[in-house]
C-alpha cells in the first residue's frame, strides 16, 4: 500500500521555563492509506504530540514528515493549513462541533473554508453511513456523545478526506458506544481507503486496529500488528 | 455515491459566512443587543448633532434672507440683542432720532432702505382664550408699507373665508392693523374684525388703550413676521410716544460685498449713537450663541462613541476568547488566517451596521423631541425647524459606524486569526 505518512526523525520539543521537554525525541513512521493504526500510552507519552505533528496541527522541531505526497517539515501554520485542506479529518474528545450549526451545516463546514458549495445529496449520504439520516437538523446539543462523533466523522467523510486523526475519540463514551465507534472507524477506513490514526488510553479499544503503537517517554517502544500476531519491540 | 469532486465553486461564499456571523451573534442575544445599543445611542447622538447643525445653520440662513436686508442700523447695544432683535423681532428699546433716516437714504450704496419703529404692546381683553400674563403681549411693528414690501417682497395677503380682500393700511391710518398668520389665528381674528391692545407711551405710567380694524392678515411665512401686528410707523410711533426717534433702519446695498460693507460701515459710524450690523455679522453672532452647547454635544457624541467603540471590541474579544476552541476546530478544519479574519470581522461589522440603523431610526422618530428641548433650553434667534435630518448625515452617520467597526474588529479578528490550531482547540478543551 502507498504511504500517506512518512515521519523520520521526528523531534518535537518545547521550552519550559530553562528546561527543554522532549516530548517527541526522534519518532520514524509510515501509515499507508486503508490502515487503522492505535496509538497508546501512558499520559505524557507523547501520543497527542505526534498526532498533532502527524496531522500537521503542529510543526516538528527535526526531522522529516512527508503528507499526503507534500513535505511539511519545517513549514508554519500559514503552509500547514494548505497541508490539511480537504486532505485530513479530525475527531476530539470533546467533539469540537460548532454548536450554532446543526448537524447537516457542521458535516457542510470544511466545504466553507475551501470554497466550496454544499451538496445536500452528499450531505445526506455522509450522514446515512454513518447512521445520522434522522439527525440532519438537529444542534448538536441535541445529541448523544456518540452521535456527535459520528458528526465529526461524517464531516470528514464529507470532504473525502485521506487521513482521519482521532484523539481519545472514545474518552467521553461509554463501552457500548465506544465499542460501535471503532467499528464505525474500522469499516470506513477499509471503504474509503482512509488512514486513521487514533490516540487511546482503552487498550482492548487500541487492539482492534491494524496495527498498534506503544509509545513512553517521546519514543516509539513497541509496534505490534494485532491481527497478524505479530510485534517488534524498538530500541 | 456522490464524490467529492463533483463540488462545485460557491460563487455565495461570502452569503455563508454572512449565515454563519449572523448565528455566532444570536448566541449571546443579550450581550450582542446591548453593544448594538451602545453603537445605536453613539449614532443617535452624532445624527442628532449632525441634524442640529445642519438644521441651525439652515434655519439662521432662511431667517436672515427672510429679513430682506442686508444691513441693520441701529442703535448701540449689545450686538446679540441685535441679532436676536433682527430675526425674532424682539424689542431693542434702544431708539435711533428719526433723521438718521433722511441721512443714511441718500448714501450712493444704497438700493433701498425701510425704517422700522419695534414696540411691545398688551393684548388687553382681546383674546378668547383665558391665558398667564406671559402670553399677553404681542409684538407691535411700526413699518413703511410700500418700502418694506421692497424688501420683502413675498409677503402676501391670505385668502379666503373671511380673509379675502385684504389690503395694507394707508400711510396715515391710525387704526389699521396688518396681522402676520400666527398672531391672527391665535387671537381667531379675520378681517374687518376689531383688536384691542394697549401701549404705554414713553413717560406715561399708565398704558393707553387703543381700538385697531384688521384690514390684512399675511400668509404664512415662517419667520418673525408671522407673529408680528404691522401698522403705519407714524402711528406706531406716535402711540408709543416716540414721535422722533426709530427702532432700526433696514438697507439692502447696491453691491453687497465685505469690503462695500466695511466702506458703508466706516462712513455711518461716524454718526453717534449708532451701530452699522451686516448680516455676516448677524450669522456669526447667532453661530457663536450656540457654539458652546455644539461643542459641548460634539464632546458627548465622541464620548458616547468611545464608549461604543471600547464596547464592541470588547464583546467581540469575549466572544473570540469564548469560542477559542471552535475557532481551533475552524483552522483544523482548512480555515486560513484570512477565512477567521473576515469572519470576527464580519460580526464585527455587523454590530456596527445594526446600531447605525437602531441609531439613525431613533434619531429619525426623535427629531422633534430633540428640537423641542433645545428650543425649550436656549433661545437660539430662529424661527422654523433647527434639527434637519437628511440622507446625507444619515449616511454619514453608518459610514461613520463602519469605519468604527472596520477598526473596532482589527484586534479582535487579528487575535483571532494568529492563534494556532493546537493551541486552540487545547485551550478549548481545557
Amino acid at each position: 500500500m502507498e504511504p500517506i505518512i512518512s515521519a523520520r526523525g521526528i523531534k518535537r520539543y518545547y521550552k519550559r521555563g530553562s528546561e527543554t521537554v522532549k516530548a517527541l525525541d526522534g519518532v520514524d513512521l509510515t501509515i499507508s492509506s486503508g490502515e487503522m493504526v492505535a496509538l497508546l500510552g501512558p499520559s505524557g507519552s507523547g501520543k497527542t504530540t505526534l498526532l498533532n505533528v502527524l496531522s500537521c496541527l503542529d510543526a516538528p522541531t527535526d526531522g522529516t514528515l512527508v503528507v499526503a505526497g507534500k513535505s511539511v517539515a519545517g513549514l508554519k501554520e500559514e503552509a500547514l493549513v494548505e497541508v490539511r485542506r480537504g486532505v485530513l479529518g479530525f475527531v476530539f474528545q470533546q467533539f469540537h462541533l460548532l454548536p450554532t450549526l446543526n448537524v447537516a451545516e457542521n458535516v457542510e463546514l470544511p466545504l466553507l473554508f475551501l470554497g466550496l458549495k454544499p451538496d445536500r445529496r452528499r450531505t445526506d449520504e455522509v450522514l446515512a453511513m454513518v447512521g445520522l439520516s434522522d439527525r440532519k437538523t438537529h444542534l448538536p446539543r441535541e445529541l448523544s456523545g456518540g452521535q456527535m462523533q459520528r458528526v465529526a466523522i461524517a464531516r470528514a467523510l464529507n470532504i473525502d478526506a485521506k487521513i482521519l486523526v482521532a484523539d481519545e475519540p472514545t474518552g467521553n463514551l461509554d463501552k457500548v458506544t465506544g465499542e460501535q465507534i471503532f467499528q464505525l472507524f474500522k469499516k470506513l477506513a477499509k471503504e474509503n481507503d482512509l488512514a486513521l490514526l487514533i490516540t487511546t488510553h482503552n487498550t482492548a479499544f487500541g487492539y482492534k486496529a491494524d496495527r498498534v503503537i506503544t509509545m513512553e517517554d517521546g519514543r516509539i517502544v513497541k509496534e505490534e500488528h494485532p491481527g497478524s500476531a505479530q510485534a517488534s519491540l524498538r530500541p | 455515491m456522490t464524490t467529492f469532486k463533483a463540488y462545485k465553486k460557491d460563487r455565495l461564499v461570502f452569503l455563508r459566512y454572512l449565515v454563519l456571523a449572523t448565528k455566532n451573534l444570536r448566541r449571546r442575544l443579550v450581550r450582542t443587543g446591548l453593544t448594538v445599543a451602545g453603537v445605536a445611542l453613539a449614532v443617535a447622538v452624532a445624527v442628532s448633532l449632525g441634524g442640529f447643525m445642519l438644521g441651525y445653520r439652515g434655519a439662521i440662513d432662511k431667517s436672515i434672507e427672510m429679513l430682506g436686508f442686508q444691513v441693520m442700523i441701529m442703535a448701540k447695544g449689545c450686538p446679540y440683542e441685535a441679532a436676536t432683535m433682527m430675526l425674532k423681532g424682539g424689542t431693542g428699546l434702544l431708539y435711533l432720532p428719526a433723521d438718521t433716516y433722511q441721512r443714511v437714504k441718500s448714501d450712493p450704496d444704497i438700493d433701498s432702505i425701510t425704517p422700522v419703529f419695534v414696540g411691545v404692546a398688551q393684548k388687553e381683553g382681546s383674546s378668547i382664550r383665558d391665558e398667564g400674563s406671559a402670553k399677553t403681549f404681542t409684538i407691535i411693528s411700526g413699518i413703511d408699507a410700500p418700502s418694506f414690501l421692497v424688501m420683502k417682497p413675498w409677503l402676501k395677503m391670505k385668502s379666503g373665508p373671511g380673509f379675502d380682500g385684504g389690503r395694507w393700511f394707508s400711510p396715515d391710518a391710525t387704526n389699521e392693523i396688518v396681522m402676520g398668520y400666527e398672531v391672527a389665528e391665535y387671537e381667531q381674528r379675520k378681517i374687518g374684525d376689531t383688536f384691542y391692545a394697549s401701549i404705554t407711551p414713553a413717560g406715561n405710567p399708565e398704558p393707553v388703550r387703543h381700538e385697531f380694524k384688521v384690514v390684512g392678515v399675511l400668509e404664512r411665512t415662517g419667520t418673525q413676521d408671522d407673529g408680528t401686528v404691522f401698522l403705519p410707523i407714524d402711528s406706531a410711533r406716535k402711540f408709543f410716544g416716540r414721535p422722533e426717534q426709530l427702532t432700526i433702519l433696514g438697507i439692502k446695498l447696491k453691491q453687497f460685498s465685505s469690503f462695500k460693507m466695511r466702506e458703508f460701515e466706516t462712513r455711518w459710524l461716524k454718526l453717534p449713537e449708532v451701530q452699522v450690523v451686516g448680516l455676516q455679522q448677524v450669522k456669526s453672532t447667532l453661530t457663536g450663541l450656540v457654539a458652546t452647547a455644539q461643542t459641548m454635544i460634539a464632546a458627548v457624541a465622541v464620548i458616547a462613541v468611545i464608549v461604543a467603540f471600547i464596547g464592541v471590541i470588547n464583546t467581540i474579544l469575549m466572544s473570540v476568547y469564548e469560542r477559542t476552541g471552535e475557532i481551533g476546530i475552524m483552522k483544523a478544519l482548512g480555515a486560513r488566517r484570512g477565512d477567521i479574519f473576515q469572519l470576527i470581522w464580519l460580526e464585527t461589522l455587523m454590530i456596527c451596521l445594526a446600531g447605525a440603523l437602531v441609531g439613525s431610526a431613533v434619531a429619525v422618530l426623535g427629531a422633534g423631541l430633540v428640537e423641542r428641548a433645545i428650543k425649550s433650553l436656549a433661545d437660539l434667534g430662529v424661527t422654523g425647524s433647527i434639527v434637519r435630518i437628511t440622507p446625507a448625515v444619515l449616511g454619514y452617520a453608518v459610514l461613520g459606524a463602519i469605519v468604527l467597526g472596520f477598526f473596532g474588529g482589527l484586534y479582535p479578528a487579528w487575535r483571532a486569526s494568529s492563534m494556532r490550531p493546537v493551541d486552540a482547540i487545547r485551550e478549548g478543551a481545557a
